[in-house]
């Protein structure tokens, strides 16, 4: 699972019949970078594309997701479904303790 | 699998169902010289990792699922192991 940033939503009028009526978000994956700002300092855009993550948690803009990406996306779904990336968590809180030498 | 470093966890209110009661943790995978290699992952941990210490993640979703005990369960990162010493090359 990596974290992310809900930047937007998406809409489809034509799908494949398994995904009608499904929920996406666009989400700017976090670097190492945003995960150091702390989490009081506004997020800005990460430098890694964005992506497209179905959604059936209910994550809203501006939220931290967590997703998760590759064949795993799609294994709760009960037909064959061309996702490859999921929203696992809504996440609260972040605590994080970067290591140095 | 990847060696990585622990850095941190995770609270998450609404998540998938098969996680609850789950550990979820900050792994930054890291070089053999111990330097952050990439992208943190967010992990499972069956074994009770602590801050800072290493481990090895493994991407395997059959064993994620085995892990928390649902097969349709989207897990895919967990935690198979603590690391004691690391020989250096």
């Amino acid at each position: 699972m990596r974290l992310g940033t809900v930047i937007g939503r998406v809409t489809l009028s034509k799908t494949v019949p398994a995904l009608i009526g499904a929920r996406w978000l666009i989400v700017s994956p976090f670097t190492r970078e945003h995960f150091q700002q702390g989490s009081d300092e506004p997020r800005g855009l990460s430098k890694d594309p964005s992506l497209v993550v179905y959604d059936d948690l209910g994550g809203g803009v501006g939220q931290t997701v967590g997703f998760i990406e590759g064949r795993e996306a799609a294994v709760p779904f009960d037909q064959p479904t061309p996702v490859d990336a999921i929203n696992g968590a809504l996440v609260d809180q972040i605590f994080y303790n970067p290591y140095s030498k | 699998m990847l060696l990585a470093r622990v850095e941190g966890n995770l609270t998450a209110t609404r998540k998938h169902p098969s996680f609850e009661g789950w550990r979820l943790i900050i792994c930054q995978p890291i070089s053999e010289a111990g330097d952050p290699e990439g992208v943190p992952q967010v992990a499972i941990d069956p074994h009770g990792a602590a801050m800072h210490q290493r481990v090895i993640i493994s991407s395997d979703g059959i064993a994620a699922r085995k892990a928390v005990g649902d097969p349709k369960s989207p897990a895919r990162w967990v935690i198979i192991g603590i690391v004691d010493e690391k020989e250096a090359a």
